[in-house]
């Protein structure tokens, strides 16, 4: 949850192309993008796109989405995961840019960075490769943190030693730590970059259950401060195995980390958020999934129009948020999955694997 | 393991690995030069091997499986080797006819 007050006056007109602008009204504003170069903010209440920016060089595309936790600036991966871009959300203009890439060495960033809950630092998970005549040398993965004070030039101010096959980056509320979703869950300290903890993914041991595996792209941790993430295994049987899904939850407050399992996998989920009541979650992807988190079982599921590769849900729990992958965002009721409303975005560009974020307007 | 059979020589290898405890070291690195290298089912046939649960309509999921290098082989690259190939096409559902086939440059 947070707050943006800056979205509430008019945009400005510099990068801003065929805005609507609606009464303002307090609530949630949804923040996805589409391609080759959109970032959208959407008037939750009316449903209506309140503003969106042309941001430049995004390359053919942005993904991964981290509002600054004063909701007045969007930054955004985008340049074939080898840019990262700071957009003001009031005037759509450019205020940080870092690239990861830098002569010779080759530099992707794959989906995971984030930002300290003051806003002055931005870490980034980048794999780095060695470009030479005749040989790619691969590099270790690193941590590289940014000053968002640096502008359009911004090169990292320290780094240190990440591990493979990181996709999302989370900080905790305390600034003091992050946690990185690879393997395991791993927790480093922002300023020495020690690791501070490895607990499990693939060292999960729940009796009669393989290794799992996860699919975690989506950093979503609002309204509650808790990321959630389809997981699955194959569950030991009478007659053999069966493949189940479960859903990983990791409090970033609290640190309490939680899978539950819930369902034989029958059906794909990509991602997942939870509900305020922390009772219940949802889960989208070509089907929209309720589970109940109390009983560990599924409590309800229905077909979607396509495809969504994301979720969100409004702070206040009263609707679910579906975007990503096409050019729509849906809007349905948690209660009963029914279909509320669905908005297209102008020009109908695919979101693709953009973040779908929402912020709440105080 | 032992719900894995190899079918190839690497992955005989890689039985041998765990065998011997070296699992860490042959790993699957994601993105080792900006490309998955996912072995997950999912362009073709689904997790449970049938077709009902890829993505509806598979235009969908054609920009999000380009832009990461996700199935390299079935899906253009346009992170590395096919950085063009969306280009003027942002919506799959209305370009679909534009987007050609690619062939490896000689």
């Amino acid at each position: 949850m947070m707050p943006v007050k800056a979205l509430t006056t008019a945009v400005a007109a510099l990068c801003l192309i065929g805005a609507v602008a609606p009464a303002a009204s307090a609530g949630d504003l949804i923040v996805t993008a589409a391609k080759p170069d959109r970032l959208y903010v959407i008037d939750a209440a009316t449903r209506s796109v309140r503003s969106q920016f042309k941001v430049a060089d995004a390359g053919s595309g942005l993904s991964t989405i981290v509002v600054a936790p004063n909701g007045r600036i969007a930054y955004a991966l985008v340049g074939k995961m080898e840019r990262i871009v700071g957009i003001d959300l009031h005037s759509g203009k450019t205020v940080f840019r870092a690239e990861l890439s830098q002569s010779g060495e080759r530099v992707k960033d794959f989906f995971g960075f984030t930002l300290t809950p003051d806003g002055r630092e931005l870490i980034a998970y980048e794999l780095p490769v060695l470009l030479k005549p005749s040989e790619y040398v691969v590099e270790e993965p690193r941590f590289a943190v940014f000053r968002t004070s640096a502008g359009l030039n911004a090169r990292p101010v320290r780094s240190f030693p990440a591990p493979r096959r990181v996709h999302v980056l989370l900080m905790r509320p305390s600034g003091r730590s992050f946690y990185a979703i690879g393997f395991d869950v791993y927790e480093y300290d922002v300023r020495t970059g020690a690791l501070l903890g490895t607990r499990g993914i693939i060292h999960w041991e729940l009796p009669g259950h393989s290794q799992p595996d996860l699919l975690a792209f989506w950093p979503v941790t609002e309204p509650t401060g808790v990321f959630t993430s389809p997981i699955s295994s194959e569950a030991k049987t009478a007659g053999g195995t069966e493949p189940r899904t479960g859903l990983m939850l990791l409090d970033l407050a609290s640190g309490a980390l939680k899978f539950q399992d819930f369902e034989s996998a029958a059906t794909v989920i990509f991602s997942s958020v939870l509900a305020p009541d922390r009772k219940t979650a949802f889960g989208a992807y070509t089907t929209l999934s309720r589970i109940d988190l109390e009983r560990g079982t599924l409590a309800q599921r229905v077909d979607l129009d396509h495809t969504f590769y994301s979720i969100n849900i409004a702070t206040d729990g009263h609707e679910l948020y579906l975007g990503g992958a096409m050019c729509d965002v849906a809007f349905y009721d948690p209660a009963t999955l029914a279909k509320r409303s669905v908005l297209q975005l102008p020009g109908c560009a695919d979101q693709a694997l953009a973040s779908l974020r929402v912020v709440h307007e105080r | 393991m032992s719900e894995l059979k190899p079918t190839n020589q690497k992955a005989e290898l890689l039985l041998k690995a765990a065998a011997e405890g070296h699992v860490p070291e042959v790993l699957a690195m994601e993105s080792v030069a900006g490309c998955a290298t996912t072995f997950d089912p999912g362009w073709e046939v689904d997790m449970f091997g049938g077709t009902a649960s890829l993505c509806q309509p598979m235009e969908a999921d054609l920009y999000g499986c380009s832009d990461p290098c996700w199935w390299p082989a079935q899906v253009p690259d346009t992170m590395n080797t096919y950085p063009d190939w969306d280009a003027g096409k942002p919506s799959a559902q209305g370009d679909w006819r534009e987007l050609d086939a690619v062939f490896p440059k000689k």
